[in-house]
């Protein structure tokens, strides 16, 4: 086959998206109860059936709630019957969405169902988060995330490139702007309240709540069928930095740099970019990193530091870019998700309508 | 909110883990009160050591010994200190840069409040009392405004040096298992068998988990099944379980209560083990103060027809 007779790559795009309200707890519900609607509803938006999707992929953690292959049962309310094509990634399901975009781009199937969920609500988060760390010389001291966190706003304040009152102007502005979010966890004026970690304070730090996220993407035609203005997919990439943290320079970002990079962030402006910065110093590194001037609408949706649940605060940020999109309140966004401590692992998507 | 069950739920276990051979001598070398960093081909000296480059991924094996002395990078005070970690008492969480090296090793910092630390400070390290070749060797930090100590040249071989770590970790939850199963268990407790009815393939799911698996929708309407029901398929067990006060053998089968549609497993009583069958039926037996059947035995009914059950293997 001649270069000019190989087909170029196939245009997929987030065609729907879904997600539960979040709430610091979800006890009266399963995992697949609280689970199932945001399925429902996502299907509900493009009139597919579980039978019509051609991959399903999602996203979760087992430590969350202590409950071992959680995610086969949070399978349940899919109706995975006859078989279907599916995968899971013990991530957060933006690295679902990644997977999901891989196949699709393969040609092996023209629709795919991702979806994410995380109950924070019966364990601690600060401390499950913890097993997450290098084995041997980490996590036998149980830095909690909020700890790890600070240790990076320090690093932050020592370089100069923030100081507490810019952290709290970042918190503020992420609950003032839920307050236009009905699925936001902590939105309106919120205290900036007392030390935590020092520097990080209350404000600083993510409501600890439980939730769900699912997207549909699609690929060509299909997607336009499916959705009135597709968010097209120009690219997505995901980079991981070393696990010792004494290895990196905190203040900086190279992963999503570099993620921002090969997904082509740097090739013309966004309007609006969904960051997730669990912790409001975070949102410092990353607008560096991706060279966010004033001009981009940054987390709109209020971000991680309106509602946070973990494992769906990823996905989560590609959904809310896209249904901007979607509604027309945007025409090129960024998405970032984020994994492991003081940003260790970032992906970057970009997201564009057809012109108008 | 409806009423929901909830109970304390403790996940823990030791985990043990092997170590390569640079993770051994820098672990060995705590016990030993010394501290080792391992030098990158491009002569950097990585404290904690690794086993390969972080930048290149080549094997890197080169021990160097460091000073107990070092420089603050990073810190964050933390006013309620939490399980497992290293101190008690308010403390810093700290990144040193140990005399020698070119990285920063987390751990803790023993200072008398937050005005007391700053980057950059000066601090030395404390040993703990009882020392296992762990990364809690090091008790924590301290303060130091002395000269850099200097490393006494050790080349990184130890006689016994450890092999391993033994590292327990102990996650708490509330487990709470949610408004289908919540219903299931407070039936149980009415010693009465509640399965729910998928509203689309009509199916009867016990235990019911609040979702058809086949097609995806909520079950809601009650059914009560049983008591009685069918052996649809059976194991004889042989190996005795820990903390299990049950005679081996035994039969455990699957069970398709009377108007379930979804077998549910329980173990069989009241009959030899080899006498156990397919179409066998059951009934279950409860003993005081349980919140489920002790097991199933048999009723004496003559046995299901194949044709009864056979959708439910």
């Amino acid at each position: 086959m001649t270069s000019e007779e190989a087909p170029g790559p196939r245009d997929i795009a987030v065609v729907a998206f879904a997600q539960t309200d979040h709430r610091r707890s979800t006890a009266e519900s399963s995992e697949v109860e609280m689970l199932m609607p945001v399925l429902h509803d996502v299907l509900d938006r493009t009139g597919l059936r579980t039978s019509d999707i051609g991959f399903t992929c999602s996203g979760s953690s087992d430590y969350l709630a202590g409950r071992a292959f959680s995610f086969t049962l949070a399978l349940d309310g899919v109706g995975a019957w006859p078989p279907i094509s599916e995968s899971h990634v013990e991530m957060d399901g933006a690295w679902a969405l990644y997977e999901a975009w891989t196949k699709l781009l393969t040609g092996d199937a023209d629709t795919a169902l991702v979806y994410s969920y995380g109950k924070c609500s019966p364990g601690s988060v600060r401390d499950v988060l913890t097993r997450q760390l290098d084995p041997y010389y980490v996590a036998p001291l149980w830095p909690d995330a909020i700890a790890l966190a600070a240790l990076q706003a320090q690093a932050l304040i020592d370089a100069g490139h923030t100081d507490e009152p810019a952290l709290a102007a970042v918190a503020a502005r992420s609950r003032s702007d839920a307050a236009a979010n009905p699925h936001a966890q902590l939105a309106g004026r919120v205290p900036q309240g007392d030390y935590v970690v020092r520097p990080l304070r209350t404000g600083d730090c993510p409501p600890v709540g439980d939730g769900a996220a699912a997207v549909i993407l699609a690929a060509g035609e299909r997607a336009r069928r499916l959705c009135e203005r597709p968010a097209w997919i120009r690219g997505i990439d995901h980079r991981i930095e070393a696990h010792g943290l004494g290895v990196r320079d905190l203040t900086d970002s190279p992963s999503t740099r570099l993620a921002a990079e090969r997904a082509g962030a740097f090739e013309r402006p966004v309007d609006t970019a969904e960051l997730h910065a669990p912790f409001s110093a975070q949102e410092v590194v990353l607008r560096r990193a991706l060279r966010l001037d004033d001009t981009v609408r940054v987390n709109p949706s209020g971000g991680a530091l309106a509602a946070n649940p973990v494992m769906a605060a990823g996905l989560v940020r590609i959904g809310e870019a896209a249904a901007r999109i979607h509604r027309g309140a945007s025409d090129r966004a960024l998405a970032h998700a984020t994994s492991g401590p003081c940003l260790q692992q970032n992906l970057v998507a970009v997201l564009e309508g057809d012109p108008r | 909110m409806p009423d929901v069950l909830s109970a304390p739920l403790v996940v823990e276990f030791p985990f043990t883990r092997s170590l390569g051979p640079v993770q051994s001598a820098f672990l060995t070398g705590l016990r030993e009160r010394v501290l080792l960093g391992v030098r990158t081909n491009d002569g950097r000296t990585l404290v904690p050591p690794v086993e390969y480059d972080p930048v290149t991924a080549e094997e890197i094996r080169d021990l160097v010994e460091v000073a107990p002395t070092g420089t603050v990078t990073t810190w964050a005070w933390n006013h309620a200190p939490r399980r497992g970690q290293p101190l008690d008492t308010p403390f810093a969480w700290v990144l040193v840069r140990l005399d020698g090296a070119d990285t920063a090793l987390l751990h803790a910092l023993d200072a008398p409040g937050p005005d007391a630390v700053h980057t950059g400070m000066r601090v030395r390290v404390r040993w703990a009392a009882e020392r296992s070749g762990a990364i809690t060797d090091i008790a924590c930090f301290e303060p130091y405004d002395g000269e850099a100590a200097r490393p006494t040249g050790h080349s990184g071989a130890f006689a016994d040096a450890v092999s391993g770590v033994v590292v327990p970790a102990r996650l708490d939850y509330t487990y709470s298992p949610g408004r289908a199963q919540s219903d299931y268990i407070r039936a149980l407790a009415e010693r009465r068998t509640v399965g729910e009815r998928c509203p689309s393939c009509r199916k009867v799911y016990v235990p019911p988990r609040g979702a058809c698996p086949t097609c995806g929708v909520a079950t809601a309407e009650h059914v009560e099944v049983g008591p009685r029901g069918t052996v649809t398929t059976f194991c004889i067990v042989n190996i005795k379980a820990k903390n299990l006060d049950i005679e081996v053998p035994y039969v455990y089968a699957h069970i398709a209560l009377d108007g379930a549609d979804l077998a549910l497993h329980a173990r069989i009583g009241g009959i030899p083990y080899d006498q156990v069958r397919m179409g066998l039926r059951v009934e279950p037996v409860w003993t005081e103060g349980t919140r489920h059947p002790d097991h199933y035995r048999p009723t004496g009914e003559p046995d299901a027809a194949y044709d009864t059950y056979k959708e439910l293997l």
